[in-house]
């Protein structure tokens, strides 16, 4: 892609296709007509992509360390993390369920952090196009499965609370949990799928 | 609608997009950044503001539940188990307690830890409490140097006396002695039995007691000690049936009683050595020695009843 010679691109907010010049350093080009953020590429997309993802990868290891339940139960004490949960759910003979949670909650967001560092890190091989096209349509699959804990957990705590059997607090590892599914999803949004055949012509257009 | 757009235009005829500076654009690294903020404070919050991890070795850990079970000094929480193994020969259980940060400092040489359970016995009711919350440890802190490794006591320990006097009476028998059994003075408890254990060629009990430190001047080296413990039954033949206790309590819990002959002088010393007998002779219980001892003043109670408290008790 030409960088420094004017280019032609549609605005992604209103449709305008207009001509975007060399943008300087430090600057961002706005669309004519709804002053909304222009661009070729995603501005820093690969960075972003990286930045996000690294952020979701370190609050991994809280969210399935710290508790996510903690319940009160007759004056006894309990924490539960998302492994412990999924443990009881398979000692119970609930194995569809557990399967459900294991996937959403520690599967998918594993596999979406690694998919989301392997494609922009591996963006200046051409050979592993094929590897990152495929990765990234994983990552387009598993994306919606990634919500689910949050119902699941919404619901474990409304039929405790509406039991009365036990007092329900969000324990430290549910935050961390919310801020892992936000930074993934920040960083799939953040990522511009254009990289991926970008790089393959030799030129690596990305910021 | 601004239509100004159309005027910019470009090579090909199509508008041209605006310049401006952004500078903003740095602000996605902030989303590492905090992450790793998070997670610092996490660590922080559990390894430096958790206190240590310490390592509790007991015979008997039942009614531990990790998580669940605390760690309690004065009442106060100050650690919680964080695991319960047995050690590799199936002797003891390991028990992994994690101290907050305020009471890092009860992790030391000589504290000691048990499990307070409920318990019933002669004499004494404790930890009843404990049947409804479930066990906790106990911890009574050492003055050694900081360590993370401790053998679980038992029972709980004698709370340490500063200043009392230790002394070791030697016994035929125990008779109804046990731990914690009084030791009077003319019928006022002035110390206790501490522990006992047969003497290395079990010829005798030796039994440890101390004296508090207010009453030991009473204890001299020609002081008699005799067993006051359960009913002095004395058939005579003029007096008919005789039947003395010292008091309810020492009837079943046991007794020493003691006393001091008028001409003795030397103070006894730590550890000093007495016999103990099982009957007075008549004339011990007539010694009235005096003997100058510093009481505390007590301290005066707005709405009970008036104290007659003097600074100097002369036992007379």
């Amino acid at each position: 892609m030409e960088h420094e010679t004017d280019t032609v691109v549609a605005c992604d907010t209103c449709g305008l296709v207009q001509e975007i010049g060399p943008v300087p350093e430090g600057s961002v080009a706005l669309c004519a007509r709804c002053d909304f953020q222009l661009f070729h590429r995603r501005p820093n997309s690969r960075v972003r992509t990286i930045a996000f993802s690294l952020a979701a990868l370190i609050l991994y290891i809280p969210s399935n360390y710290y508790p996510v339940v903690t319940a009160e139960y007759h004056g006894q004490h309990s924490e539960t993390t998302v492994y412990q949960g999924i443990k009881a759910l398979f000692t119970h003979g609930q194995y569809l369920i557990g399967c459900l949670v294991f996937c959403t909650s520690l599967l998918s967001p594993a596999l979406k952090i690694i998919a989301l560092l392997f494609i922009p890190l591996t963006l200046d091989w051409p050979r592993w196009r094929k590897a990152r096209t495929w990765t990234y349509r994983v990552v387009r699959f598993i994306d919606p499965w990634n919500m689910l804990e949050v119902f699941l957990l919404a619901i474990v705590v409304s039929m405790a609370e509406m039991g009365q059997i036990a007092t329900v607090h969000p324990g430290p590892g549910v935050f961390s949990f919310a801020a892992v599914v936000t930074l993934t999803l920040l960083a799939t949004l953040s990522f511009d799928p254009r990289l991926l055949w970008d790089s393959s012509k030799g030129k690596a257009q990305h910021e | 609608m601004n239509k100004a757009y159309e005027d910019r235009k470009g090579r090909e005829g199509l508008p041209r997009a605006k310049i401006q500076k952004n500078r903003f654009a740095w602000m996605f690294w902030l989303a590492p950044v905090a992450a790793v903020g998070l997670c610092g404070w996490f660590i922080y919050r559990d390894l430096i503001a958790g206190g240590p991890v310490i390592t509790i070795f007991f015979q008997d850990a039942d009614g531990l539940e990790v998580k669940n079970t605390i760690v309690k000094y004065r009442g106060a929480q100050v650690g919680e188990v964080t695991s319960l193994e047995l050690t590799k020969d199936h002797q003891l259980v390991k028990v992994t307690a994690r101290l907050t940060g305020s009471a890092a400092t009860l992790a030391r040489q000589g504290s000691t830890f048990w499990i307070v359970r409920p318990e019933v016995k002669v004499g004494s009711i404790s930890g009843l409490g404990t049947i409804v919350s479930g066990v906790y440890i106990g911890v009574q802190p050492g003055s050694g140097t900081s360590t993370n490794v401790f053998t679980g006591a038992e029972k709980e320990p004698l709370a340490e006396e500063p200043g009392a006097l230790h002394i070791v009476l030697h016994s035929p028998d125990l008779s109804s002695l046990q731990e914690l059994s009084p030791i009077f003075y003319r019928g006022i408890q002035v110390g206790e039995v501490l522990y006992y254990q047969l003497s290395s060629d079990a010829h005798e009990v030796v039994i440890h007691a101390r004296i508090q430190k207010d009453y030991s001047p009473l204890v001299r080296a020609e002081t008699k000690f005799w067993n006051a413990g359960g009913i002095d039954f004395r058939l005579g033949l003029f007096k008919g049936v005789q039947i003395s206790a010292e008091s309810p309590k020492t009837v079943l819990s046991g007794g020493v009683e003691f006393a001091t002959p008028p001409e003795s002088q030397n103070p006894a010393t730590n550890g000093a050595n007495f016999v103990l007998y099982e009957k007075p002779e008549d004339k011990w219980k007539s010694w009235t020695s005096p003997i100058q001892l510093q009481l505390p003043k007590k301290a005066d109670q707005s709405n009970g009843p008036p104290s007659n408290a003097s600074s100097e008790l002369n036992l007379k």
